[in-house]
Order: structure tokens, then sequence, then C-alpha cells
């Protein structure tokens, strides 16, 4: 926590470097500082496309330096930054009409019962992206990018009772069609 | 690795599938190379407008026997049509002036 408000005060000061001095260096120092995250963010939000998620980076951080004086520091500037990739995602989803829709909503069974050389975690690599679109970002950003609630909200622009609702939904799903994995083992253990 | 059947479990697989930051490889010195001059941010318009437009006002003002008795009237403590639409006006602006003040120490 300390941590998270110390760097909170590093990006804050890096931020009014930038727009007093008209400091380069400073911005360069903000973006290696986030690139990483920033870049992880679109990787999975593309399934792994990274040339594509590294273009969408860049338009994100070039956006980043022409906006910079919007940021007023109401968010961490990490988790402004997620809100630009977010929102560039899916302006980029509509431009090439990829879609955004909801890949697994309603059904809800089970994956096949694993097979013992079959691995936990492509399992669940297959489950995420079985849920919809809206349930796998939602625990992106909660789970994996670390955000709170409502951190996401703020990122994904969505009322903080949603975000809520996703993150419950898409656990509920990822148990259900997981618990072939609890049922072997519990076999294996009889 | 345990079995899935618990949100912290759930949690745990989640973020050991997550690979986590990815390294820079030459990616901010790519961005850097395309960053454009920062353009500086110019308020002599603003400034200059809100003086025109206070200016035009005035001298439509100036001469009007609307704003004369109305001044008039309010100095000499009479709450005349005039003095109460000259009361009316500045009340309505200080609340705009006290909306705007309220706004902008909200976004800060």
């Amino acid at each position: 926590m300390a941590d998270s408000a110390a760097e909170a005060r590093i990006d804050q000061a890096l931020v009014a470097r930038t727009l007093l001095g008209n400091d380069q260096r400073a911005f360069e120092q903000l973006l290696r500082r986030h690139q990483g995250m920033v870049r992880a963010q679109l990787r999975r939000l593309l399934r792994g496309d990274g040339a594509m998620a590294d273009d969408l980076a860049q338009e994100v951080f070039l956006l980043a330096w022409r906006k910079l004086d919007q940021f007023r520091g109401e968010a961490r500037f990490s988790t402004w930054l997620y809100r630009i990739a977010y929102a560039c995602f899916l302006q980029a989803c509509r431009k090439r009409s990829w879609p955004v829709g909801d890949a697994g909503d309603g059904e809800v069974g089970q994956l096949p019962a694993p097979s013992p050389a079959m691995d936990l975690q492509l399992d669940l690599e297959r489950a995420m992206q079985r849920l919809s679109t809206a349930e796998q970002a939602v625990l992106l950003h909660c789970v994996q990018l670390g955000l709170s609630h409502d951190e996401a909200a703020y990122v994904l622009a969505m009322p903080l009772g949603t975000v809520k609702t996703h993150a419950a939904r898409g656990k509920a799903k990822l148990k259900t069609w997981l618990a072939a994995w609890r049922t072997t083992s519990e076999e294996q253990i009889s | 690795m345990s079995d899935p059947h618990d949100d912290d479990t759930i949690d745990a697989l989640l973020r050991q599938q997550f690979d986590g930051p990815v390294p820079d490889d030459g990616f901010s010195a790519r961005v850097m190379q395309r960053l454009p001059p920062r353009r500086r941010h110019v308020t002599w318009p603003l400034w200059a407008g809100i003086l025109v437009g206070a200016g035009a006002c005035w001298s439509s003002l100036l001469f009007s026997p609307l704003l004369r008795a109305g001044w008039q009237d309010w100095l000499a403590g009479e709450l005349s049509m005039p003095a109460f639409v000259l009361l009316l006006a500045m009340a309505g602006m200080s609340a705009l002036a006290g909306w705007w003040c309220v706004a902008e120490a909200g976004d800060r």
C-alpha cells in the first residue's frame, strides 16, 4: 500500500515535470515505468496478438503525451493509462469489426474431463475464452492487473455494481467449467 | 496447484496464468522517436473573448435607461422593476460564478 502510494507520487512528479518543463525525459521515464503492464493488458485483451498490442500501445502513449494536461490525478497514472488503452482497444475493435460479443453467455456446462496430460492452465485459458468479453475484461483488470473494483469501473467505464456482478459471475462460471479438475482429483483420492 | 473450487484458488490460477509486464525491447525508444512536439496551451483567445464580451456588454448597457433607472432606484432603496431586474441579473451571475468555482475545485 505504502509502495503504491510512493509509486503514485513518483508518477505525479514526473507528470508535473513533463507538463511544466515540457520535459521529454520525464515522459520517457513514465513510459518506461508503465509500458510493460499496458502492453501486457493489451496482449490479454487481444488474445496474445503481440504485434497488434504493441501498435495499440504505441497509440496509447502518443495519446497520453497529447492529453497529459487532462490527467488530474483523481486516479493513479497507471489506471489512467489502462483506461486510455481500453478505449483504444474498443475503438480498434469497432474499426476492424472484431467481435466484442458475449462468447459464453448462458452456457454453463463443464469442459471435457481432463486427461492426465491435460494442463490445468490450458483449460483455464480455454475457459477464460468462453467467458463473455465483459467478464474477461473485468477478471483481467481486477485479478490479473490487480486493480480494485472502483479502479476497474473507471478503466472499463462501467458502473461499480456491473463490475462486481461480472467478476462474481465470471468466477462462478470458471469454477463450474473447471469442476472436472476437482472431481478427477477426488476420484483419484478415493 | 490446488483444485479450482473457491474464489481464492481461481484468483491464484488467474494470476499464475498472467505473464506479467512485457519486456521493453526497444518499445520505449520507438515511441519516443514518434513523439510530436508538444503544443503550448494558448490561453489568450479565452481572455480576449472575455474582455471583448464584457466590453460589448458594458457599452450596450451603459446608455440603457433600464440600467440607470435600476441603479438609481436601488441606491434610493426602492425595489422597483428595473432594480429587481438588476438584482436578479447580479444574483444569476454570482450563482454562475459560484457554480464554476465549485466545479473547478471538484476537478482538482
